[in-house]
């Protein structure tokens, strides 16, 4: 007799077939040939292995096909039943958590936010509970980890709420982990600079945060070390840890600068440039004063000012390392108009108050020659942006007001990104006057949306007294403008206090008079408050 | 209930017929609701519904079926308005013997649900007619035969396969044809299983032992179905389960009462053959037993039961009834005490050792089980291409999860012990439910 049979041996039998004979099995006939083997000198019917083998009996005898069923359905048994655990790999567990959870209530409406894809609303709430020291509690860690990985706008205010939980988790996936190392802010503080070995071999962000500690104690000693392996470094590297020398900079840095202005990396160049015009002495100031500032000139026509403009020839090689673009961003931009822009926009703003004489207001509010009204004021609005100058900035949102010329951000910064060089109050002051003069429109509801929320009484006053206008008029243009500035009210009136701002949106949402689309969006909007509120009280 | 309107205008004015202006007469006993129409003939139309066709006749001349009378009773019925009485009216019982005697003389259409199908047409009782009580015992033991039929057919097949060698087995559908036997000989539960074989010939390379220890099991099945009178009642009742033999609810319903406060441990929702089906796994508190519920919506919302609202993390103090069979785990939920709230996360339950000896208990009992409800306390870790679940003893279970489905459970754990509900099959634990503290996250 053979040894006893195996669940494998009944397979390959039944793979093949038993009508070749392949297999013989049948109950223990002792003395005597299995019955139904017709094949001569067959040997022995084969026992079955294990607990199996005890139940021989029960075979069916006449059909060889029926007995292998027979014997599989004994031996499957038995396997199933004995089934044996595999050996534990355990991982390494997650740290204990240091900040408290959110509660499964406040996480229920990060749920809501996230199932909406609001995303502005997802950022507030979990920058607020970030800064009340909560971070997001398990179950939901996986959705804001994707959340984050398909929208990087997220990635900061997931990153505030990973807490060990969520950094551990993290580790798993490589678009996850991208999230929690990614754009948060550089903390020198967390570096150790005795770690040399950080600086060698350390990621991206730790050799970041290491060389900014380093440039807070010697910037010298930092921009030193920086050059000195410039060469074997990445573009990508080039330009983050380029822009570590923004903190401490001095004229010291400026040659390394210039020599980065012929970098092979555009974002490289980029970087350069824009330290480089935040030094007042250097020579690509110089160079970019002694290019722009002759384009305008004040005349006297008659008793009025105006700024005349005489268009820059066509730059030279030095213009474009200069960070000079040829193609305009719009093909409604001429080459000449968009290069006078470019060079209005790299001169220190200071200059043309000192050179022509006029306070940044007088100079916003003059007529401009020639039709190039748009593109002086772009070049200005570029430079109040990029240089952050509040006098011109606000000089420059009274004079050109509510009315965007049609051109990319490129070349025509909007009046949000002009406010946010504003500081907050002076920002929410300027926004409510425009919401109060021009209505809910574009411009208006962009520059409310720059303000931090949530608002003060009064402008959460002014605005649901545009929501009520709008309700009583129906489906016209105000009430679709109003539209326009319900998502923003869902994320800036106030959300704590005695006031109920949802309940206040809801009985204006049932109005008789008001147009289905608009109900629509203040019922979404007090839906939103209302889950605000609900949120902000779970962080007490 | 008004899907069963032939047309628009019938449903319209079907809405308009209901109420006591319109009907004298009515009443309902079981799935039987009669009742007199005041029309506009002299005499009033007698109109009689059965649900469990449903079945309609009217004396009102409409030729459309069913006629607005009918769908209006329907309304009224459904509404609660038909008081229940014990004896149907003379001409509501005549229908019904006539109707049940025609049945009993022409075939019983196919039952084409799976074996945890709903009761079909021909399992609730029809109440009052004797006649039909006859007829419904002789239509079991036709039913037994017919299936017995069927069976031996399969097991022909069976040896067939195995004779010619499953290395000849070919085609994605390969046991489609024995399967559709299967559905007329009133077996749907093998139907079922011979359905789900559709994928396994040819795919990976386990497939002939897979393949199998399929065919072994329905073998085994047969052998245990020719012998049912001799078997003991437990096993019998689970031979019949996963033939596929219908069980009425109401009989379920009559059967012992097991009272317990039952914690909702995972819900899984399902496609049972084109029909959505949900499955509530519960464990009584008291007595650890565990309880399968099945919930079946044809139209895809479980409004109508009142147990398909049951969550994860939820318990209900109410009776459980367990349908026929070993293991006991099929239940029904009889009367409740109270509505169904939050619960405490259950005890921290034993480890994978012990799920393996409760699934070798289980399959002692029934060695055609597929799957068992799993309680049991382990980490998730990677292993291989897949996740294991391995308790702190250092014993694992493959976890049987797809894509992105492992990480709620990934991140409840932190790579510490927490507490899993799921059902554990040959393939592995389908995790169902994860304890984050007492809250109940569904996976």
């Amino acid at each position: 007799m053979s040894a006893p049979l195996g669940y494998d041996d009944l397979v390959t039998a039944a793979t093949v077939g038993t009508g070749r004979g392949s297999l013989i099995l049948g109950p223990p006939a002792p003395g005597s040939p299995a019955p139904g083997s017709a094949a001569p000198g067959s040997a022995a019917p084969g026992s079955l292995a294990g607990p199996a083998g005890a139940h021989a009996a029960v075979l069916d005898a006449a059909d060889p096909a029926a007995a292998l069923l027979d014997a599989a359905a004994l031996l499957t048994s038995a396997r199933r039943a004995g089934r044996r655990a595999a050996a534990a790999v355990l991982p390494d567990p997650a740290p204990p958590n240091a900040a408290p959870e959110l509660s499964a209530g406040a996480c229920a409406v990060l749920g809501y936010a996230l199932r909406d894809r609001d995303l502005l609303l997802l950022a507030d709430l979990l920058t607020a509970a970030a800064a009340a020291g909560f971070r997001a509690a398990a179950p939901i860690l996986p959705s804001l980890l994707d959340a984050a990985a398909r929208d990087s706008a997220l990635c900061p205010a997931v990153g505030a709420v990973l807490g060990e939980r969520g950094r551990w988790l993290a580790a798993h996936r490589p678009e996850w982990q991208r999230v929690a190392d990614s754009p948060r802010p550089a903390r020198p503080e967390a570096a150790d600079l005795a770690e040399t070995a950080v600086w060698l071999t350390g990621c991206r962000a730790e050799r970041r945060d290491w060389l900014a500690a380093q440039r807070q104690r010697e910037p010298g000693r930092a921009r030193e070390l920086l050059a000195a392996g410039w060469s074997r470094e990445t573009g990508d590297d080039r330009a983050e840890l380029l822009q570590t020398l923004a903190a401490g900079l001095s004229a010291a840095d400026e040659r390394f600068l210039e020599d980065a202005l012929d970098d092979r990396k555009g974002q490289v160049r980029q970087v350069a440039a824009g330290l480089l015009a935040a030094l007042p002495e250097s020579a690509f100031v110089r160079r970019a004063i002694d290019r722009g500032a002759g384009t305008l000139r004040v005349e006297r026509r008659g008793v009025r000012p105006e700024l005349a403009v005489i268009l820059p020839e066509p730059g030279d090689g030095a213009a474009a390392r200069d960070g000079i673009a040829a193609a305009p961003p719009a093909s409604a931009i001429g080459a000449g108009a968009w290069r006078l822009t470019q060079f209005i926009a790299a001169v220190p703003l200071a200059e043309w108050t000192a050179r022509l004489g006029l306070a940044p207001t007088a100079l916003a509010a003059l007529p401009v020659a020639g039709g190039f009204r748009a593109d002086v004021h772009a070049g200005w609005r570029l430079a109040a942006v990029g240089q952050r100058d509040e006098a011109w900035a606000a000089a420059l949102l009274d004079a050109d007001g509510d009315d965007p010329p049609d051109r990319p951000p490129a070349a025509w910064p909007g009046a949000a990104q002009l406010a946010a060089v504003l500081p907050a109050q002076r920002r929410l002051a300027w926004a409510s006057e425009l919401l109060a003069s021009r209505g809910p429109s574009r411009e208006s509801v962009a520059a409310l949306a720059a303000c931090p929320g949530p608002w003060p009484a009064s402008v959460a006053d002014a605005v649901l007294a545009h929501f009520g206008a709008a309700v009583a008029v129906g489906a016209t243009r105000a009430g679709r403008d109003a539209m326009l500035l319900a998502p923003v009210a869902a994320r800036k009136l106030p959300a704590e206090g005695s006031r109920d701002y949802a309940a206040e949106l809801r009985a204006l949402a049932g109005t008789q008079t008001i147009d289905d689309g608009l109900a629509g969006k203040l019922r979404r909007a007090a839906d939103a408050v209302a889950r605000r509120r609900y949120f902000l009280r779970e962080l007490h | 209930m008004l899907a069963l309107a032939p047309d628009e205008p019938s449903r319209r004015a079907a809405g308009r017929l209901t109420g006591p202006g319109h009907w004298s007469g009515t009443g309902a006993a079981g799935l039987v609701a009669w009742g007199r129409f005041a029309g506009s003939g002299q005499a009033p139309y007698q109109t009689v519904i059965d649900l469990s066709g449903p079945a309609y006749a009217c004396s009102c001349p409409s030729r459309k079926f069913p006629c607005k009378h009918a769908l209006a009773l329907l309304l009224d019925w459904a509404g609660g308005a038909t008081p229940e009485a014990g004896q149907p009216a003379d001409f509501a019982r005549s229908w019904v013997a006539g109707r049940a005697a025609r049945a009993a003389r022409a075939a019983q259409p196919a039952d084409a649900a799976g074996p945890d199908a709903p009761p079909g047409p021909g399992a609730e009782a029809r109440p009052g007619a004797e006649a039909g009580q006859r007829a419904a015992q002789r239509r079991a033991g036709q039913r037994q035969a017919r299936v017995a039929a069927g069976l031996a057919e399969l097991e022909t097949w069976l040896r067939d396969q195995v004779r010619a060698g499953l290395s000849g087995t070919s085609g994605y559908r390969h046991a489609e044809q024995v399967a559709a036997r299967m559905v007329d000989a009133q077996a749907p539960g093998v139907a079922g299983t011979l359905r789900g074989l559709s994928g396994v010939a040819g795919a990976g390379d386990g497939w002939p032992g897979q393949l199998l220890g399929e065919y072994a099991r329905l073998h085994l099945l047969i052998r245990a179905h020719d012998r049912l009178d001799e078997l003991p009642d437990g096993l019998a009742a689970a031979v019949r389960s996963h033939v596929g033999y219908p069980v009425a609810r109401q009989d379920v319903r009559a059967g012992p009462a097991v009272s317990d406060r039952w914690l909702v441990l995972g819900v899984r929702d399902v496609l049972d053959g084109t029909v959505p089906a949900r499955r509530i796994l519960l464990r009584g508190q008291r007595t650890s037993r565990p309880a399968l519920l099945l919930s079946f919506d044809p139209r895809g919302a479980f409004a109508g039961d009142p147990d398909a609202a049951l969550r994860p993390g939820m318990a209900i103090e109410a009776d459980a009834h367990f349908y026929p069979g070993q293991p006991a785990l099929r239940a029904l939920i009889g009367s409740r005490r109270g509505e169904p709230g939050p619960a405490a996360a259950p005890a921290p339950a034993g480890g994978v050792g012990r799920l393996l000896d409760d699934w070798a208990a289980a399959l002692a009992l029934d060695p055609w089980l597929t799957s068992w409800p799993a309680l049991l306390s382990g980490v998730p870790a990677p292993a291989g291409d897949g996740w294991q679940l391995a308790d702190p003893g250092g014993h694992a279970v493959p976890l049987r999860v797809s894509g992105s489905d492992i990480w709620s459970l990934v991140a409840v754990s932190g790579g510490h012990p927490v507490t899993v509900a799921g059902e554990w099959t040959d393939d592995g634990l389908r995790p169902l439910t994860v304890w984050h503290g007492d809250q109940a996250v569904a996976l």
